[in-house]
C-alpha cells in the first residue's frame, strides 16, 4: 500500500507540474489547466459561504469531499502536491521521528483555529483563507520561484556551455529541445520572490521540526478534512501480535497514534500514507486496515477554550482589517486583469494561486503578485504592472484559467473592448513634449483597430529661435482599453512619459457609465 | 514519308534548333541586361516571386550552392495574415523554396517581434509555413546581438543579430505599411529586425540613426510584399478596412531602390517619406532612381 501510495503521490505531483505547464500560449482549454486548482477542499466551503450554493465547477473538489467521510484524509496522502513537495523537503532535512518532535503536539490546534478564523472572517466577507489554501501554495511556489528558477538554471547553464566551440551544436540542439517544448518563455523577473520565497521556505523548512509541519499545525485544508473524517470507516487495526514496539507512532507522518496507546489512531490526524503498516517489523505484521461499519470516534483537536481565544482574535483581525489606509494614489495603480469582477468582489474570490500571473502573454511582466498597498488583503492579488509587460491585446488567457472566476473567462471580442484601465501622457517626461523631437513610438504600438493614440502635428519654436514640426501624442478616451503597450514601450529610460491608471477601468457584472460600441469586425 | 525521310528530317530540325538556340540565346542575353528592379502584380505570392525571379535572371544569381541564407520577414505583431501587419506567410515560404532549390545550406527566419514573440510566430503563420518550407525558423536569442562597429553620423556601434551578419546571403523580406513616424514603413525599416538595444532609444532622429545602421548591413535582395499592403492605423493594423489588395511584388538588389519604387503603392512622393529621401541624400542606393531600369510584369 505504501508503495501505492508513492506512486499516487509522484503521479498527482507530475500531473499539476504538466498542467503548471500547459497553461500557457496556445492554449487550448481542451485540458483545463486549472482543474487540479479546483481540487482544493476548502474552495467549495468558502464558496458555500459566499453563495450559499455548491457549484459544480469544483468537482474535484466535491468528489474529494464526498470520499473523505468514509476514507479520512486521503487527500494529505495521496493528492495534495503541497504535501508531496513537503515530504521530499523532509527526506532532504531529515525531520526528527516522533520522539523529539511530538513536543510540537500542542500545535496541533493551530489549524482548526485558523480554519475557525477563515471561517468568521469570511462570514464577514473578508477571504484571508486563500493565503493558506495549500493548492494555492503550490501553485504560487511554481509560478514565483520554481519556474523562474528553472528558467535561469536551464538558459544560462546551456547559454554558458553552447560558449565551448566542441559541444556548441548539440548543446544549441538540446537548448531549442528545451526551450520548444519545456521553457518557451523568457527569463520572469516576478514581484515579492523575497515573501513569497520566504513563505514556502517557512513552510518546506519547517521540516527540520518535525515531519509534515505544515499539514500537523497550520495547514486549514488539513483541519477541513479532519473535521470531516471524525468518524471515517477505514480503519487501522493493530492485532493483538503486537509487541508494542512503537516503531509505528515514532514514525507516523503525522503524529496520528497517540504516544502509550499505538492501538488507537486519531482519525482528525491520520491522512492514509500506510507507513505505520510498511514500518511494522516483518515478523509481526500486526497492522492490518479495513472497513468497520460502526467506526469508533477521535475529537478534533481544539478545546473551548481555544476556540474562543480564536474568536476574539478573528474579530480583532477582522477590525483590523477593515480600517487599513483608503490610499486613492494606490488604488489608481491597481490595474486587475481583464475581466475582473468588481474590486471587493474580486478580493473575495482571488485565492491569491498566480495562475493567471502564469499565464499571463508577458510572463511575469505584465501580472504580477501585488504587495500591500493600502490593505492587507491586496497582498498577491493579480496587479498589471505595464512598465515591465503589458497586456497583450490578442490574449484572454488569464479569465480562462482562473480556478474560482475571480477573473471571469471572457472572449478575445469581449476583452478587447473591456478597458482595465486609461493612459496619460505625462508632458514633463514624453519626449515630444519634454524634448520637442519626435518619437511616436507609443503611437506605433498601440493595437486597437482605431488607435488610442494620436497626434498632433505642430510647430514648435526652439530655444535657439529656429523651428520644427513634432508630432504631439495624446490619448482618445473613448478608443484607450489600458493595455499599457505605449507605458511598456516607452523608450524613456526610467519613468514612462506614458502611463495607465485605473480610471474609466470597467469590470464584470459592473454597470457601465458610458455605453461603448463594439465594432462588428472580429479583431485578429 | 518513308523511314529514311522522316529520319533526316527529324535529325536536321533537332540539330537546326540546338544551333539556333545557341546563336540565340547570347544575343538576348546581350539585349536584356537583368533590371534593376522588378515590379510584378496581379497574382499569388509564389507566382509573383517566380516571375519576379526569372526577370531578375533567375535565383542562382544571388543564391549559390551551399550558402547559409537568412530571410528576414516583418514578424514583428501578433496578428493573423490579412491584417496586413507582418510579411505574407506564404510569400515566406515561397523564399524559403526557391533558396533552398537554388542550393543553398541552410535558410534561417526570424525577426525580433514587437508584441510577445511566441505569438507573433504562429498568428502570423509564419513560423509553421516556413518550417513547412524547409526553413530553420528560430526565436531571437538575446545573447546572439554582437556590437557591430557602425561609424555613421550618429550610431557609432550597434549590436546587431549574429546570424545575420555570419549568413553568406541575406534576404530582405518586409511588407509594404503605413507607419506614423515615417510615414511609411519599407525594407529599410525592416531591417531594425536584426538590430538589438533599446529600440525605442532609435526613434529619434529616426532616419539618420537608421540609414547609419543600415548602410553597414545592406541585404543581397529585398523583395517588398506588396500582395497585401496597410495603408492606416500602421505598423499594427488591426481593421481590415484599412487593407489594400495590389497584389504586388516589388524586388531589387537596392533595398533603397525598392523602398522608392514602392511609394506608388501608396501613391506617396518622395519628399513626403523622410527616410527614403535622407537615404538617397546620402546616397545609399546602389541606382540612380532616375533612371531606374524597373521591368514591370502583369501577370495574367
Amino acid at each position: 500500500m505504501e508503495n501505492l501510495r508513492r506512486g499516487v503521490q509522484i503521479i498527482f505531483f507530475v500531473l499539476s507540474v504538466l498542467l503548471f505547464l500547459a497553461a500557457r500560449y496556445p492554449y487550448s482549454g481542451a485540458v483545463e489547466a486549472d482543474i487540479l486548482l479546483r481540487i482544493s477542499p476548502l474552495i467549495p466551503l468558502f464558496h458555500f459561504i459566499q453563495e450559499f450554493s455548491l457549484s459544480w465547477v469544483f468537482w474535484p473538489a466535491l468528489i474529494v469531499l464526498a470520499a473523505t467521510p468514509f476514507l479520512g484524509r486521503f487527500f494529505c496522502g495521496w493528492i495534495c502536491p503541497l504535501g508531496t513537495t513537503i515530504d521530499a523537503a523532509s527526506k532532504a532535512v531529515k525531520s526528527p521521528s516522533n520522539r523529539i518532535s511530538g513536543t510540537w503536539e500542542k500545535l496541533r490546534y493551530l489549524k482548526f483555529a485558523l480554519l475557525v478564523a477563515c471561517i468568521i472572517l469570511a462570514l464577514f466577507s473578508v477571504h484571508v483563507w486563500g493565503y493558506l489554501d495549500p493548492l494555492s501554495i503550490f501553485n504560487r511556489a511554481l509560478t514565483v520561484i520554481f519556474y523562474p528558477l528553472g528558467t535561469l538554471a536551464v538558459d544560462q547553464t546551456l547559454l554558458a556551455a553552447t560558449k565551448v566551440p566542441v559541444i556548441e551544436t548539440p548543446v544549441f540542439f538540446l537548448y531549442d529541445l528545451f526551450k520548444g517544448n519545456v521553457m518557451p518563455e523568457l527569463q520572469a523577473h516576478p514581484a515579492q520572490v523575497f515573501w513569497i520565497a520566504l513563505f514556502v521556505g517557512a513552510i518546506l523548512g519547517a521540516e527540520k521540526l518535525s515531519r509534515r509541519f505544515w499539514c500537523r499545525n497550520i495547514c486549514p485544508a488539513g483541519a477541513w478534512l479532519g473535521f470531516l473524517s471524525q468518524f471515517r470507516m477505514f480503519e487501522r487495526i493493530v492485532g493483538d501480535a503486537c509487541p508494542i514496539c512503537n516503531k509505528c507512532q515514532t514514525e507516523c507522518k503525522m503524529n496520528a497514534i497517540p504516544g502509550g496507546d499505538v492501538k488507537h489512531t486519531s482519525k482528525v490526524e491520520c491522512i492514509d500514507c500506510f507507513s505505520c503498516g510498511a514500518v511494522c517489523p516483518p515478523k509481526v505484521k500486526a497492522i492490518t486496515y479495513r472497513w468497520r461499519w460502526k467506526p469508533y470516534h477521535t475529537p478534533v483537536d481544539i478545546t473551548r477554550r481555544q476556540l474562543v481565544r480564536t474568536t476574539a482574535w478573528s474579530a480583532l483581525a477582522l477590525g483590523l482589517l477593515s480600517i487599513g489606509l483608503k490610499n486613492r494614489d494606490a488604488k489608481n495603480k491597481q490595474i486587475r486583469p481583464p475581466g475582473s469582477l468588481p474590486e471587493d468582489q474580486f478580493a473575495d474570490k482571488c485565492i491569491r494561486c498566480q495562475e493567471c500571473v502564469r499565464i499571463c502573454a508577458s510572463n511575469g511582466g505584465c501580472l504580477q503578485p501585488d504587495s500591500i498597498q493600502s490593505t492587507a488583503l491586496d497582498l498577491w492579488l493579480p496587479v498589471a504592472m505595464m512598465r515591465d509587460g503589458y497586456c497583450e491585446y490578442n490574449c484572454n488567457l488569464c479569465g480562462q484559467v482562473c480556478p474560482t472566476d475571480a477573473i471571469v473567462p471572457l472572449t478575445l471580442e469581449e476583452k478587447q473592448h473591456m478597458p482595465i484601465g486609461l493612459a496619460h501622457f505625462d508632458k514633463n517626461l514624453c519626449i515630444p513634449y519634454a524634448q520637442n523631437s519626435d518619437c511616436i513610438v507609443c503611437e506605433e504600438h498601440c493595437p486597437t483597430p482605431d488607435k488610442a493614440i494620436k497626434f498632433d502635428l505642430k510647430e514648435t519654436t526652439l530655444r535657439d529661435g529656429s523651428k520644427r514640426m513634432v508630432k504631439y501624442p495624446f490619448v482618445i478616451r473613448e478608443l484607450c482599453i489600458g493595455c499599457g503597450i505605449c507605458e511598456n514601450k516607452c523608450p524613456l529610460p526610467g519613468h514612462a512619459g506614458v502611463f495607465v491608471t485605473t480610471e474609466n477601468q470597467r469590470r464584470v457584472g459592473m454597470p457601465t457609465l458610458e455605453t461603448q460600441t463594439p465594432e462588428s469586425l472580429p479583431y485578429g | 514519308m518513308n523511314r529514311r525521310g522522316f529520319l533526316e528530317l527529324a535529325g536536321a530540325s533537332v540539330a537546326g534548333s540546338a544551333l539556333l538556340s545557341q546563336t540565340l540565346q547570347p544575343l538576348f542575353a546581350a539585349s536584356t541586361p537583368p533590371p534593376h528592379a522588378v515590379w510584378v502584380e496581379n497574382g499569388e505570392p509564389a507566382a509573383l516571386l517566380s516571375a519576379a525571379l526569372k526577370e531578375m535572371g533567375g535565383v542562382s544569381r544571388f543564391i549559390s550552392r551551399g550558402d547559409v541564407v537568412v530571410v528576414k520577414p516583418n514578424i514583428g505583431w501578433d496578428r493573423a495574415p490579412q491584417y496586413a501587419a507582418n510579411t505574407n506567410p506564404d510569400l515566406v515560404a515561397a523564399v524559403v523554396r526557391e533558396c533552398l532549390n537554388a542550393g543553398a545550406k541552410t535558410v534561417k527566419v526570424f525577426d525580433r517581434t514587437c508584441n510577445n514573440p511566441l505569438r507573433c510566430y504562429s498568428n502570423s503563420q509564419i513560423e509553421q509555413k516556413a518550417k513547412e518550407a524547409g526553413a530553420d525558423v528560430s526565436q531571437i536569442r538575446e545573447n546572439r546581438f554582437v556590437d557591430k562597429a557602425i561609424n555613421g553620423e550618429i550610431i557609432k556601434q550597434w549590436p546587431i543579430y549574429k546570424d545575420f551578419l555570419e549568413a553568406d546571403k541575406t534576404i530582405n523580406l518586409p511588407i509594404a505599411k503605413h507607419h506614423s513616424l515615417g510615414r511609411l514603413t519599407l525594407g529599410m525599416k525592416n531591417l531594425m529586425g536584426v538590430m538589438g538595444g533599446g529600440r525605442g532609444d532609435l526613434h529619434n532622429d529616426f532616419q539618420r540613426k537608421i540609414i547609419d545602421i543600415d548602410r553597414t548591413i545592406l541585404p543581397t535582395l529585398t523583395i517588398i510584399d506588396a500582395y497585401r499592403i496597410l495603408t492606416a492605423n500602421g505598423p499594427v493594423g488591426g481593421n481590415l478596412a484599412h487593407v489594400k489588395q495590389p497584389r504586388t511584388l516589388i524586388m531589387s538588389q537596392c533595398v533603397v531602390s525598392a523602398d522608392y519604387l514602392a511609394l506608388d503603392l501608396f501613391g506617396l512622393k518622395v519628399e513626403e517619406v523622410n527616410l527614403v529621401g535622407e537615404a538617397l541624400k546620402r546616397g545609399m542606393n546602389t541606382f540612380d532612381v532616375k533612371s531606374l531600369n524597373v521591368k514591370r510584369v502583369r501577370l495574367a
